[in-house]
């Protein structure tokens, strides 16, 4: 029994204020939870550690999502967005996503002031240096000052800080992000409990000073002429404050790294983190692809009142010294003067297998882990996770069903659902093609997938519900007059105009020619019609295979049920049922070994019983476990 | 898992091969649906009466194309053999026609039963007992369908390292269509005739692999070789020294069989449906008309023919009207009596049908019967090192034309102009199909290897 003396008592604790952090808080004290946010600085709430830009593919899909269930980031990435483009936007509805640049500036002062509005939020800047426990159960945090402070639940968000070190060259240092201190007696106090732990490598490229670059060199990437909103809640326009530019590496610029290999971090061995292979220093790409004549980078501003430049595409973890001969061998960069150079981290991470699907861990009640120390990497992926840790953490506390989306529904249900089925085994981001029902998870319908549990939840308003099911009104009346509604085709014989739009090649634009629409349609509507009757055979395929599996899922597996008696499953297979003993076949399926065979098995072993009762005859002739 | 005993299932229920009649069956909750579907009753009653034969026509509900007259029997669970649903159709028992409904059920939205599947269910819903279960087990290996599976389990190996290859090149087609959709940003410019290229690569592999279904349905359920000649030169006698028993009657009279008669002889473990058949020429009688006339048609569809001569008459007339008539079918000029004095003209009878392969037989005293036996081995059985991947069983066949049309799909949205993530979805749609064809989910089936043993169907 602890006999530690509590300074304070809140519902929620939130350990780290990045990405996930934020999300969590915000979650928490918006459904009502007494939170405390605790950060190591109070002026680098929200901070983009990396890159200036929320979204991209897929992860455009997640800010929407969690903009859907009453989420700050697309709401934030709007306000103090810079440029924006949706990725894709002359491909299919399911495969757009929106980007913005923001205002790193920006984005980090209004994400503190939200919160700072935020009932039963409270803000505090100290370093917690270790958990207390009773018995399994989270019950409060220690801080570096020595004050403890009591919680129902805690919520981990730790980002890279969590034994942090920093790499340039052969140089390193602990570090938690460049000259911020790291996180070490937390990192050491969850390898005392006894959680797997990774050890995970990132990195970030220089930035450069704006009147330090000859921009004449550089092609304009100018934002979208009508920039998409992150969120459904926003309505004034955007606007696109900036230009970004393209830029290439050439052979000057690999024979200088090349040259310079030997001092990396990296291909010296000093690094033994593992990095993302999506995101490859300038160095990896130029080892693993020897033949390509150059690479891309762009160049984005960091904000409006900096001249710092962010290059994307040139993160690197070589010398200082190098760093400036890489720039000095591209035109346009050559007299560009380093503000910040870029570097490596290394870092801690907990296994994601180690947590249920509220991101609650296994081993201790009311302790939920979020963002990078998942393994994730990624501000979209971390906030995420912490709207998802959050809002589980105040259901938990209140003794009420968890919050889980499922894979079919929402990109976060992906996510969640990789991350504790298979682990990471590197960074992990989010791709569009790691949902199977793709066509069904898109920005246009995120609020008609997520918002009504958004609502549910206490996250979303009664009159951002009432908007939400007044766009739905519209719609369906909109597809109802297409349905109806007859215009001829190229052939000059009148279809319905359903039918005209689902041809590959019409869009809404030449619909709208042939017919007049009764509805003003917003274009977020627009692309939502647009969606739904191009993808409608796929969508109506995909429902049904849901349904499916969903039944299958829920089918529930008798808790005394002897595993050994079923034929074919191997040793292994049953030592791991027997220690999880899965509630139902779909947890069973998500137990790492246990494969679709296995699933069947059982399956069919639980038919046998639930068909007769014969459990004490299970047919003969079956396989030895093991063979 | 996405195939549970909800399913409605569907095979063949008769023997492999031709037959007077053969039965398709179906059982799950949608078997009368699906089968109403591909079976259209003659009298349109509302409902169908319980085990109560139905005349009606096997329908390709596409095409409106009828394939076959013949009866639906409906038995409503429980009082089933599955105690579900069943439906049988009896049509005539041709392996096309009968994998044909099979496919149009498949269609409809059944799905091909596992082996044993039926009496998996039978057993789980409580209608037979295990013991029950392994009895059916045996009655149905104990044919040569066991010693064809060990013969060709090799070629199964070959097949599955072709499909094996089928599904890297499928992954490396979603790669390069999924490369496009996720990093738009990126130099990775990928071109629809590059996706293109894939695509039809893929699919000619597989059109190839599901041709080769003809020749492994040969191997499998046996090779059809009919004896033909005109009357009275020793065909059944030939017939009943081939089997080694006498089945047909055999009388000094010309016409005797009537009607076709077959039986089953192992060749060096090939399984061989040997027919014999009323004689060509004129008929006598109504009945043996109508037996030449189906023998013919026999004869036409037949893997081989066995050209049965009298050496010892002169070659006549319908003797080459019968060499002329099936002039490009395999075949085996078969010389019989040789044990009496030689009175034909052989070499003018070999000049009318130059390279094919001929053998002197007494059928009487047994004479170069082994060679008979021999030649129509190398003959009539596909030539197996050439052809090496063969699909075996119809399920697979299911599986590539299944994954085959996926692609096609794929590729006629790609060719529409449709967006590449349409495409990416028909490509994915094809990789549970692959799963089940290598063997990842098939291999590691079902509650008991007592099941799995079963043959289709039964």
């Amino acid at each position: 029994m602890s006999q530690e003396k509590f300074a304070e008592e809140y519902e929620v604790v939130v350990v780290g204020a990045g990405h996930a952090g934020c999300e969590a808080a915000a979650a928490a004290a918006r459904m009502g939870a007494s939170t405390c946010l605790i950060t190591i600085h109070l002026e680098t709430i929200a901070q983009m550690s990396c890159n200036p830009a929320i979204g991209g593919l897929a992860k455009g899909h997640l800010v929407r999502e969690i903009d859907a269930l009453g989420g700050l980031m697309g709401l934030l990435a709007d306000e103090t967005g810079i440029h924006f483009r949706l990725l894709n936007r002359s491909r299919g509805g399911a495969v757009q996503g929106p980007r913005a640049q923001c205002d790193k500036a920006a984005y980090r002062l209004t994400m503190k002031k939200w919160l700072e509005e935020i009932q039963n939020l409270r803000l505090l800047q100290s370093v917690v240096t270790r958990l207390i426990f009773e018995g399994d159960r989270i019950v409060g945090v220690a801080c570096q000052d020595g004050t403890r402070i009591k919680a129902g639940a805690v919520i981990l968000t730790p980002g890279t800080f969590l034994n942090g070190l920093i790499h340039i060259g052969l140089t390193s240092y602990p570090a938690g992000r460049a000259n911020e201190p790291p996180a070490m007696e937390l990192a050491q106090s969850l390898r005392e409990c006894g959680f797997k732990i990774l050890r995970l490598k990132t990195g970030t490229p220089m930035r450069l000073d704006r009147n330090s670059i000859d921009w004449e060199k550089f092609r304009p990437q100018p934002g979208d002429d009508q920039p998409v909103p992150f969120s459904f809640r926003t309505s004034r326009p955007l606007k696109n404050l900036i230009v970004c530019y393209v830029g290439y590496t050439n052979e000057k610029t690999h024979q200088v790294i090349r040259n310079n290999l030997d001092k990396s971090p990296l291909y010296s061995g000093k690094i033994k983190g593992i990095g993302p292979r999506y995101c490859p220093s300038i160095e990896d790409k130029v080892v693993k692809f020897p033949h390509h004549p150059r690479h891309q980078f762009f160049l984005e501003p960091e904000g409006l009142n900096t001249s710092e430049v962010y290059v994307n595409g040139l993160s690197s973890s070589l010398p200082y010294e190098v760093q400036k001969e890489i720039l000095r061998s591209i035109p346009g960069l050559d007299q560009a003067r380093i503000l910040r150079p870029a570097y490596g981290i290394e870092y801690d991470a907990v296994s994601p297998a180690e947590l249920k699907p509220t991101l609650e861990t296994r081993k201790f009640k009311n302790l939920f882990l979020a963002g990078q120390i998942n393994g994730t990497s990624g501000y979209e992926e971390a906030a995420a996770q912490g709207l998802v840790a959050g809002v589980n953490a105040v259901l938990k506390l209140r003794g009420q069903e968890p919050f889980i989306l499922g894979r079919h529904e929402a990109y976060i249900g992906v996510l969640v659902d990789d991350l504790i089925s298979f682990g990471v085994d590197e960074p992990y981001r989010l791709f569009t093609s790691r949902a199977e029902y793709r066509l069904n998870l898109r920005i246009d319908n995120a609020d008609l997938r997520l918002l009504p549990y958004g609502f549910k939840l206490g996250l979303v308003s009664e009159q951002e519900y009432q908007r939400f099911q007044e766009k739905q009104g519209r719609i369906k009346k909109v597809i109802d007059f297409l349905s109806r509604e007859r215009v001829k085709d190229e052939k000059g014989e009148p279809i319905p105009a359903v039918n005209y739009l689902k041809k590959p090649g019409i869009n809404w634009d030449k619909l709208v020619e042939k017919v007049e629409i009764p509805v003003e349609l917003s274009p977020e509507e627009v692309r939502f019609i647009e969606s739904e009757v191009k993808y409608e055979g796929y969508l109506r395929k995909q429902e049904k295979e849901i349904s499916r599996i969903i039944r299958l899922d829920n089918l529930l597996i008798p808790q005394d049920i002897n595993y050994r008696e079923i034929p074919g499953l191997t040793r292994e297979q049953v030592e791991k049922l027997e220690k999880n003993r899965p509630e139902n076949l779909g947890r069973a399926k998500k137990i790492s070994g246990i494969t679709p065979a296995a699933v069947y098995n059982i399956y069919l072993y639980l038919e046998v019983i639930r068909k007769k009762g014969l459990r004490d005859n299970v047919p003969r002739g079956t396989c030895e476990p093991d063979e | 898992m996405n195939q549970t005993l909800e399913d409605t299932i569907i095979a063949i229920s008769t023997p492999a091969g031709h037959g007077g009649i053969g039965i398709v069956r179906l059982s799950g909750p949608e078997a009368l649906p699906i089968a109403r579907k591909i079976f259209c009753v003659k009298e349109p009653e509302q409902n169908i009466p319980a085990r109560t034969m139905c005349f009606g026509y096997l329908l390709d509900d596409e095409s409106r194309e009828t394939l076959d007259a013949g009866y639906l029997c409906y038995f409503p669970g429980p009082y089933s053999y599955t105690r579900e649903e069943v439906v049988e159709i009896h049509l005539h028992g041709s392996p096309v026609l009968l994998n044909e409904a099979v496919r149009l059920g498949i269609r409809a939205g059944a799905r091909p039963a596992h082996p044993g599947e039926f009496t998996l269910r039978a057993y789980l819903n409580g209608r037979i007992d295990v013991i029950q279960a392994e009895a059916i087990n045996d009655l149905i290996r104990a044919s040569s369908l066991d010693q064809a599976r060990i013969s060709f389990k090799q070629m199964e190996g070959s097949l599955s390292r072709k499909i094996a290859s089928a599904r890297e090149k499928i992954v490396d087609l979603l790669t390069l269509v999924e490369t496009s959709l996720e990093f738009p940003d990126e130099d990775t410019e990928i071109t629809p005739e590059q996706i293109r290229t894939v695509l039809l690569d893929l699919i000619g592999d597989l059109g190839r692999l599901a041709s080769s279904y003809e020749q492994g349905r040969a191997l499998l359920e046996g090779l059809t070789v009919a004896i033909l000649g005109r009357t009275n030169v020793g065909k059944s006698t030939l017939f009943n020294a081939l089997l080694e028993e006498e089945r047909a009657i055999v009388t000094p009279y010309p016409g005797t069989t009537r009607d076709f008669i077959r039986e089953n002889i192992q060749v060096d473990g090939v399984l061989m449906k040997l027919v014999d058949m009323a004689g060509f020429g004129q008929a006598s009688h109504p009945v043996e008309e109508e037996g030449i006339l189906r023998g013919q048609k026999l004869a036409e569809k037949a893997d081989g023919l066995l050209v049965v001569l009298d050496a010892s008459r002169e070659e006549s007339p319908e003797d080459f009207l019968l060499l002329n008539k099936f002039r490009n079918k395999k075949k085996l000029l078969v010389f019989n009596k040789s044990d009496l004095k030689p009175a034909i003209n052989r070499q003018k009878v070999l000049d009318t049908c130059p390279g094919v392969s001929w053998v002197e037989v007494s059928a009487l005293t047994g004479k170069n019967l082994g060679q008979l036996k021999k030649m129509m081995l190398e003959t009539f059985a596909p030539q197996l090192e050439k052809q090496e991947e063969i699909i075996l069983h119809q399920r697979q066949k299911v599986l590539v034309d299944s994954i085959k049309n996926s692609l096609e799909n794929g590729l006629k949205l790609l060719d529409e102009g449709a967006g590449e993530e349409l495409v990416a979805e028909a490509i994915r749609e094809a990789l549970p199909a692959i799963g089940q064809l290598t063997g990842e989910i098939r291999n590691q089936e079902v509650l008991d290897q007592i099941f799995n043993r079963f043959c289709i169907g039964k």
